[in-house]
């Protein structure tokens, strides 16, 4: 059983150990950094919803004003998706 | 498919000392978005009339409603009446230039433009030469740089890197959501659904994400010259 096992770990290599760990930081990369932007996008639509039941005749704006608002608040999500692929694709 | 995802047609070419690279497939397919756009310009000049004794036709009308109405959304957010007269063309060339590169990936065989980083970083950079052009024009040199050292002086650094800062999220957003939205669609096409699936994807991340960003790249170009106008 010892044996076995250690004939395991013998064929995993430093390449092998630096590929799981490029998948796993671009998942972890990826998860993380989309709960601040989904959080926020959530909030900027839940108050443009909020603004629109008041007043819907500012109905045009608000849409205009949170779909800017909220694809500004994706960037640190886009960066986030950046670095996924970067380390996924190109590292 | 899969293995060509990181892949490019590459160019290399030397001059001299110097060495440059092209990605052929995005000069070719930015040369595809120029030759769609004059070439829909062309046609389209054919129907219009100077004269307005006539009805319109139908051409003409469209138009009309379609430059109508980027200019109510686009005026709205310029600080000034002059400043929205002036940028205007430039900022409506810039969105269609945009919403045809991003709208080219639904047909098939072609390739958004706009998934090259390259590309979003030349336009981020135009804006960022046309809103410091403007800074100057509209406010003279001297206070254009007394602009730098305010509110206090030791904040100059902070100035010039939140400027700096400004076309490399403008260029790393539309990349990121292109580049994003077609790896999505390639890696669900080839391993889980082929069919009818890669459609629907299709019009979101092509059609909706694509004019969605385009009128994001445009109204953010809008409001960076504005910054960089007032402050």
């Amino acid at each position: 059983m010892l044996q076995q096992a250690q004939t395991v770990t013998s064929q995993i290599s430093g390449a092998d150990i630096a590929t799981a760990a490029k998948y796993l930081a671009a998942g972890i990369c990826m998860g993380i950094g989309a709960i601040g932007p989904a959080i926020g996008e959530g909030l900027a639509a839940a108050h443009a919803l909020d603004g629109m039941a008041r007043q819907p005749e500012m109905e045009g704006a608000l849409l205009r004003t949170m779909v800017l608002g909220q694809a500004i608040t994706e960037s640190t999500g886009i960066y986030s998706l950046v670095v996924a692929i970067v380390l996924l694709f190109v590292m | 498919m899969l293995e060509h995802l990181g892949q490019k047609l590459i160019a290399h070419v030397s001059i001299g000392s110097f060495s440059f690279s092209f990605d052929l497939i995005t000069i070719i397919m930015t040369w595809v978005v120029i030759a769609l756009l004059v070439a829909l310009a062309l046609f389209l000049r054919r129907s219009l009339r100077q004269d307005t004794q006539e009805k319109p036709n139908r051409v003409q009308a469209f138009l009309d409603i379609l430059i109508d109405l980027l200019q109510k959304q686009l005026t709205s957010s310029f600080a000034s009446e002059r400043l929205a007269r002036e940028l205007f063309p430039f900022i409506s060339a810039l969105f269609l230039f945009v919403l045809c590169s991003n709208w080219l990936s639904i047909i098939p065989y072609m390739e958004s433009p706009t998934k090259d980083l390259n590309v979003t970083i030349s336009l981020a950079l135009l804006v960022f030469v046309m809103s410091q052009v403007f800074a100057i024009r509209m406010k003279g040199g001297m206070r254009y740089l007394r602009g730098f050292v305010e509110p206090y002086a030791f904040m100059l650094p902070l100035n010039v890197v939140g400027e700096l800062a400004r076309p490399v999220s403008h260029a790393f957003r539309l990349f990121g959501n292109i580049f994003g939205g077609s790896i999505l669609i390639t890696v669900v096409s080839v391993k889980f659904a082929p069919v009818i699936v890669p459609a629907g994807l299709n019009i979101y991340y092509g059609l909706f994400s694509g004019g969605v960003q385009a009128f994001v790249f445009a109204i953010l170009a809008v409001a960076y010259i504005n910054v960089a106008v007032e402050s």
